[in-house]
């Protein structure tokens, strides 16, 4: 089955991260993915968006208008890119920077203080770990077994330890996502 | 079976020049093709070729002069603005029959434009690459997959022509990731390098000189003779892909993402009835002109030119094939916004339901 994520943020709240350890993980389970990126000429603060379209077959087309899954890191991009999410697709936003009312009732909304655990875990910047770990477990898009073997080959040239926060962090959304069935 | 790996575009062409024998890159950064000077910057020297960032574009065109005017296989990259830069160079090539691969992925314009893709380049890539009435074969990829299978071959085209070739590819496929196979290296030895090239290595003949610059009468018979083989190009080189044209009502033309994003739109276009098919044009240069003149326009009620550019810019090449026996339609987007399955599929479907007849 043919599913799109789009990831959207700032830069350097790991949006793109996020979105090429998904698709590279999809691929490892021997599914096709595309991985998009768009951003502006910022290093970082600018806007970041990427598109990820998984399929048991051959992706035609890279370039889905309306998205299965919106994953959001902050109130700019959920103004900018709200009605990008199909009706009764999954809207995951990251609660500890989006406190507003959401304007979207069709759809399965999953708020997450993503940096808050990501902070409590001990490191701020496995924030987007933690919304690949609450897909999985909404959505069971890919296996967290090779989801890790992906993480493992991402952070083989660092210390053992950023692997095991990686890990943690990922455990930690997946209870998430499980929970919000 | 070939070795697989989840590359972006602009990576996947950069390892495919490499496996295909280039040894000798330079060029200058611009977005959306910054990861093919970068892969190359350490890839190059890994296989003994060399990488040098040039302190302009005009410069490193005219380094790749140099690098193929000795027989190396030699490339360089940009997208529109810097490939405007190396016109002149490009130009230069063409008139001393040299090969090179030149890479033009692709964002919004005219001008500085937008870092953002579009497919604006098409006019510029078939028409005038540069001045004085050359022509440089142009292909124009739809996947990393085929950008990995044109650029490894390029030289043997690039070498059999004594003429640069051009891949043009938008932004998107420049940076969207996708699984490809890789094909092996090329094993190139010193006898493959091509005979004209200034050689001087021990036990050949070839010295001599290569110049852009010639007398009238031999400046002529070298416009004839590229006359002669863009003749045979249209003859024996033209790649297009044809889609579910065998019943087609209306016939969709596009290239690159375009392309992807039109067939996605034929697909559900044809679960509801609506026989829609498709002509890819994967040469722009030689352009397709059978497949377009061919179709039985008897059945075929109109063409629908879709692009990542406004105004669409293939019409004419269309036009002169379709001879006025239906009419046609164009829808793009332009400016670095992109194409999406939905935009294209709604404005096909507008047409082919008479929702839109002007044209």
């Amino acid at each position: 089955m043919k599913q799109s994520f789009v990831f959207t943020g700032s830069g350097g709240q790991g949006i793109m991260s996020a979105g090429i350890t998904l698709a590279h993980t999809a691929i490892d389970m021997g599914k096709h993915a595309t991985y998009l990126p768009e951003y502006g000429p910022e290093q970082r603060g600018g806007s970041a968006k990427c598109t990820v379209v998984i399929n048991d077959d051959v992706i035609v087309s890279p370039l889905p208008r309306m998205c299965d899954n919106l994953i959001v890191m902050n109130e700019v991009a959920l103004a900018k890119f709200i009605d990008d999410v199909k009706p009764g697709g999954v809207l995951l936003i990251n609660s500890s920077r989006i406190k507003g009312k959401i304007e979207r009732d069709d759809v399965r909304l999953i708020a997450a203080p993503v940096d808050d655990i990501a902070l409590q875990l001990g490191d701020g910047r496995v924030a987007n770990i933690i919304l690949l770990g609450i897909l999985i477990g909404a959505t069971g898009i890919v296996a967290k077994e090779t989801l890790i073997e992906s993480l493992k080959d991402k952070f083989k040239d660092k210390k053992p330890q950023v692997l095991e926060m990686n890990i943690k962090a990922l455990d930690a959304g997946i209870e998430i996502g499980e929970s919000s069935h | 079976m070939g070795e697989k790996r989840f590359m972006k575009g602009n990576e996947a062409i950069a390892e495919a020049a490499v496996r295909g024998g280039c040894r000798f890159f330079a060029g200058y950064p611009i977005t959306p093709q910054n990861e093919i000077p970068e892969y190359l910057s350490w890839r190059l020297p890994e296989v003994g070729g060399a990488y040098v960032q040039g302190e302009s574009e005009i410069a490193s065109v005219n380094m790749v002069y140099g690098a193929s005017a000795m027989g190396t296989r030699a490339m360089t990259s940009s997208s529109g603005p810097g490939i405007s830069l190396k016109a002149e160079g490009i130009s230069y090539l063409a008139a001393a029959m040299l090969p090179a691969l030149i890479v033009n992925i692709s964002r919004g314009g005219p001008g500085l434009g937008s870092i953002q893709p579009a497919q604006s380049d098409y006019l510029q890539a078939t028409k005038a690459l540069g001045h004085g009435g050359f022509h440089a074969m142009v292909f124009a990829p739809n996947s990393a997959q085929e950008a990995v299978d044109l650029v490894y071959d390029a030289w043997e085209y690039a070498e059999r022509d004594r003429n640069p070739v051009l891949v043009l590819m938008d932004g998107c496929l420049g940076n969207i990731m996708e699984e490809v196979e890789l094909p092996p290296m090329k094993a190139l030895s010193d006898e493959d390098l091509p005979e004209w090239s200034l050689t001087r290595r021990n036990g050949r003949d070839y010295q001599g000189t290569i110049t852009p610059i010639y007398t009238e009468p031999i400046l002529e018979s070298i416009n004839a003779m590229a006359g002669e083989t863009y003749k045979a190009w249209e003859e024996e080189d033209v790649k297009v892909e044809e889609f579910l044209l065998d019943d087609a009502e209306y016939v969709v033309v596009a290239y690159g993402i375009a392309s992807r994003v039109s067939k996605e739109a034929i697909l559900r276009l044809r679960e509801e009835g609506y026989k829609v098919g498709m002509i890819r044009p994967i040469t722009l240069f030689p352009f397709p002109k059978q497949s377009i003149r061919n179709l039985d326009y008897s059945r075929v009620k109109g063409i629908i030119d879709v692009e990542m550019t406004i105004p669409a810019q293939m019409r004419d090449d269309i036009a002169l094939q379709v001879l006025e026996r239906c009419p046609i339609h164009e829808y793009g987007r332009s400016g670095g916004c992109l194409l999406d399955d939905d935009g294209v599929y709604e404005a096909i479907l507008e047409i082919v339901t008479g929702g839109n007849d002007n044209g």
